[in-house]
């Protein structure tokens, strides 16, 4: 057996403690009482119907649903050794044969400027999550483009979008708009702290943190249940609506967004993915989880995509991390 | 349809997303740097990566589904299906993944599928899965024969199995194995149909007298039967066939005595002594009941007083030769072994077996007749020695005498054939026809005489004659000895091995050493039928109707029958039918009628009365 580190059972033992302090609040907090709050300051909590079979039919006739997302591929060590391969998918739920794929590779070898090792990580972490985010978009507009569809469901917020790939975003959303095409986004991890920081302001709970949405949601809303935010966030700042949904028996919720323009069209597209994700599963529409798995591409099999066409020397040098090569 | 995963020289993996996969199909495929390679699906799969198996993980529920459905994206349609295919002639190279796969067409695979015409061959089914390439088959291929699936006749869809019957000459002998309800007994039905169109001298073993072709099956269209009435004969041994007397060697002698009642070493002795060359069945006899009877009379001076009484001089001889015999062997032959000897040969004298000779049957394998020889097992058993002895060396001695340019009689070659083949020729202990289906199996082939043995205990069958058996016919096997024997025995793969307890009734494997694999097919529907194919229980059910009917028949006319008055309707029925019933009974048989609803039965303050309803 491995012999514990004493140490280490301390800290962990320790980490609890904290935890549990902190979260003392929230774990007691009463339900009803938390249900209350959010009924009258955050937004109306509505229990949601399925959709029939006969409503799901329409879209067909309207065009299909677009889902959209992406992927990322890291191989390599530390910066600038590494090489990033993107894939973004757009499918549409009437054209299952045609798959519109877009696909990026960054390695900051290519780039000209020997840039400063020391320009760090956070401007790695934002060119990344721009490539990522252009080349879903790019995935989305042709996917709008090629199929016309009634809405397009994003994998993920969709103000990630906005801060990310600005440029391409605004062409995305003026040309749905323009359209009438529904651009929705579904997030599975929240971030947002709407109802802690809103608490806070109000003192009606006395807490002393200001909690996340995530936390304080888990296990308040019943399934099918959504909270339709009506107070000025930051999402709105930037032209996007929101909505929380239990989507499944999983006490976690998840956000739906909605361009602001279309506003009227948000309990509509709540609906549609309450009813396309499981009952018993992680809460995310099957739809987006089948072009996830279609999306994503396994690490070995870019590795062997590499060391098929780049030169097998290159490949060594430049990409191959001693971490890679260990064995035991 | 195309090559993936790692491929090897003799298997790859072909997967596609537009149709599912059969077992036992073929497939070509297109190897860029090989040319066209022949495979055949051994295991076939389907999969779709969205409805795992998976316990923990979350399954999309079938609202989901349905739901995606109606939005136009149907889950299902992304199924792959993955077939495992077996290359049948090993290539020099790994096949090249990727590669195209297509179904071939039936030129591409005649010489596998079939190899001789539907005229000079046995066509004894279909061969699975095949339906693909049937389309594109010649038509003297076509219409061939009907198959039932599931209950149902239907014509024949997929390439037909047609057995070589001239790759006996080198790859001589058939076995046919299978449990019992398999479809075997079936089979070999068929194959003797077969044989009978091909005018094959045959001779049947049929211990269980269900061998008869004289029923023309009535599901087959009208001009579609076949008669058979000509080309067969249902021989009985004692009544049609027996044993010549004197054609017996010693050896048969006493494997016929044995078959009767086991012998002992003393009664072994006793014949050895006694029996002399071209004996006839009564002298045999006379000399073995004359010794008795001197020994009965215990002493020479007992007999030699028996000689002086004697009043004619035929008793006196008589008397002389007792005698003889006497002084002869007593000491050698003990009064209780000949006592048992007689006894046996008595036994098969009643059964009529040295009435008769085997001459019917020769007449029949020189017309090319199907000789089927029916008789209990023990007495098959015996029989069987004497007779396929006989038969074996007349043709052995035509051939050797052709062989030496000496004239003789002219003998076919034949074909033997019986079930149970494991009573004929046990592996554990010594039984008299083991030794000449032995001989037949080694060196039968150089003299055209051939063996079919169906059995469903290939285990239980003498291992020499197994490994001789060059195509085998395997039915559905259940149990595990019997599959070990047979994956031993025969070139069916692990997989094919697994699927044998499953097999449907009629569906079969053959291997066969002319080919170098396995076929899976499926027998044709027979054009005779078994007389052994009605349910019992059924036959219990009209066997009371018909006695119901019968008994409503004899009173119909004399209702309503009054309580008091059974004795004059019982009288008046023995008058006109001559069945006699008694009072108690026939009350019984009135009262199982109303029981049955066929009367109704009004009660009277004086008796009862029965109408008809």
């Amino acid at each position: 057996m491995f012999s514990l580190n004493e140490e280490l059972r301390g800290e962990i033992k320790h980490i609890n403690d904290t935890l549990l302090n902190k979260y003392r609040e929230v774990l007691s907090m009463d339900k009803k009482l938390l249900r209350k709050f959010i009924n009258n300051y955050i937004g109306k909590i509505k229990k949601l119907e399925k959709m029939t079979t006969r409503e799901l039919k329409k879209y067909v006739e309207l065009g299909g649903i677009l889902g959209v997302d992406g992927s990322k591929n890291r191989l390599g060590g530390a910066y600038p050794h590494f090489i990033e391969i993107y894939q973004g998918l757009a499918r549409s739920t009437l054209h299952k044969d045609k798959p519109v794929f877009k696909t990026k590779i960054y390695t900051p070898l290519q780039l000209e400027e020997s840039s400063n090792m020391l320009e760090d990580s956070r401007e790695e972490k934002m060119r990344s999550d721009k490539n990522l985010a252009d080349i879903e978009v790019e995935a989305a507009l042709e996917g709008i483009r090629s199929f016309n569809p009634y809405a397009v469901i994003m994998d993920g917020s969709i103000i990630r979008y906005d801060i990310a790939s600005k440029e391409k975003w605004m062409e995305l959303k003026s040309e749905c708009e323009e359209r009438g095409i529904i651009l929705v986004g579904v997030t599975k991890d929240i971030k947002t702290c709407i109802i802690g920081q809103k608490l806070k302001e109000e003192k009606i709970i006395s807490i002393g943190h200001k909690f996340h949405d995530r936390e304080l949601l888990y296990g308040t809303l019943d399934y099918g249940e959504a909270i339709f935010i009506d107070i000025e966030t930051k999402k709105e700042l930037a032209g996007i609506e929101s909505t929380f949904l239990r989507s499944s028996l999983s006490p976690t919720v998840i956000a739906v967004d909605i361009l602001e323009s279309q506003k009227a069209h948000l309990e509509e597209m709540v609906r549609l993915i309450f009813t396309l994700t499981p009952k018993n599963g992680r809460g995310v529409p099957l739809w987006i989880d089948i072009v996830d798995s279609e999306v994503k591409i396994p690490d070995n099999m870019i590795r062997s995509l590499l060391e098929s066409y780049l030169d097998r020397r290159l490949l060594e040098m430049l990409f191959i991390s001693e971490r890679d090569k260990r064995t035991i | 349809m195309k090559v993936v995963g790692i491929t090897s020289q003799q298997e790859v993996y072909v997967a596609t997303k537009d149709r599912n996969f059969r077992i036992n199909e073929f497939l070509i495929i297109e190897d860029s740097y090989q040319g066209d390679l022949i495979g055949e699906v051994v295991e076939a799969n389907a999969y779709n990566k969205y409805i795992p198996m998976n316990l923990h993980g979350e399954l999309a529920d079938s609202a989901v589904l349905e739901s995606l459905r109606a939005i136009g994206y149907d889950i299902e349609e992304d199924t792959i299906y993955i077939a495992k295919v077996r290359l049948l002639n090993e290539a020099l190279y790994p096949v090249e993944a990727g590669s195209d796969v297509r179904i071939p067409a039936f030129h591409e695979v005649r010489d596998l599928m079939v190899r001789c015409s539907p005229e000079e061959g046995l066509v004894l089914g279909v061969i699975r899965n095949t339906d693909h390439m049937a389309e594109t088959m010649d038509e003297e291929y076509k219409n061939l024969l009907y198959t039932f699936e599931d209950g149902r006749l239907e014509r024949q869809k997929e390439i037909p199995y047609i057995f070589n019957i001239k790759t006996m000459h080198q790859y001589p002998h058939i076995g046919i194995f299978g449990g019992s309800g398999s479809g075997k007994s079936f089979g070999l039905r068929v194959i003797l149909e077969e044989l009978m169109n091909l005018n094959i001298p045959t001779v049947v073993l049929d211990p269980h007298y269900e061998m008869d072709f004289s029923q023309t099956a009535d599901y087959l269209p009208g001009e579609e039967r076949l008669d058979y009435a000509g080309k067969f004969k249902c021989l009985q041994v004692g009544t049609h066939v027996g044993v010549k007397f004197e054609d017996l060697s010693v050896q048969d002698l006493k494997n016929l005595l044995d078959a009767s009642g086991a012998l002992t070493d003393a009664m072994n002795n006793v014949v050895d002594i006694l029996y002399k060359k071209r004996d006839s069945y009564t002298s045999f006899f006379n000399r073995l009941k004359m010794l008795a009877e001197a020994q009965e009379e215990g002493s020479v001076d007992k007999i030699r007083r028996r000689i002086e009484e004697s009043k004619t001089d035929l008793e006196r001889q008589g008397w002389q030769e007792r005698l003889e015999l006497y002084l002869n062997y007593d000491k050698s032959c003990p009064y209780s072994s000949v006592r048992g000897i007689i006894w046996r040969l008595n036994r098969l004298s009643n059964e009529g077996i040295f009435s008769k000779d085997i001459r019917e049957i020769e007449n029949g394998l020189h017309n090319g007749k199907l000789i089927v020889v029916q008789g209990s097992t023990r007495i098959l058993q015996v029989f069987s020695t004497y007779l396929i002895n006989n038969l074996y060396h007349k043709r052995r001695e035509y051939k050797d005498a052709q062989y030496r340019n000496e004239a003789s009689d002219y003998f076919p070659p034949f074909v033997v054939v019986t079930d149970e083949a494991h009573n004929f020729a046990p592996k554990a202990f010594e039984c008299p026809s083991k030794a000449i289906l032995k001989e037949i199996s080694q060196e039968g082939r150089k003299y055209g005489v051939f063996l079919i043995l169906a059995t469903q205990r290939p285990t239980l069958l003498d291992e020499t004659i197994t490994a001789q058996l060059n195509t085998k016919f395997i039915f559905r096997t259940v149990r595990s000895s019997d599959i070990a024997t047979i994956k031993e025995e025969t070139d069916i793969t692990m997989e094919e091995a697994r699927r044998l307890p499953y097999l449907r009734t009629g569906d079969v494997f053959i291997s066969e050493s002319a080919l170098g694999r396995t076929i899976f097919a499926r027998i044709r529907a027979a054009h005779t039928s078994s007389p052994h194919t009605e349910n019992p229980f059924d036959e219990l059910k009209g066997k009371f109707e018909e006695n119901e009917n019968k008994f409503m028949d004899l009173i119909r006319d004399k209702l309503p029958i009054n309580g008091d008055d059974f004795l004059n309707v019982i009288r008046e029925i023995e008058k006109e039918a001559g069945i006699t019933y008694t009072l108690d009974t026939f009350e019984e048989k009135l009262e199982d009628m109303v029981e049955k609803g066929f009367l109704i039965k009004k009660k009277t303050p004086f008796f009862n009365v029965y109408d008809e309803k």
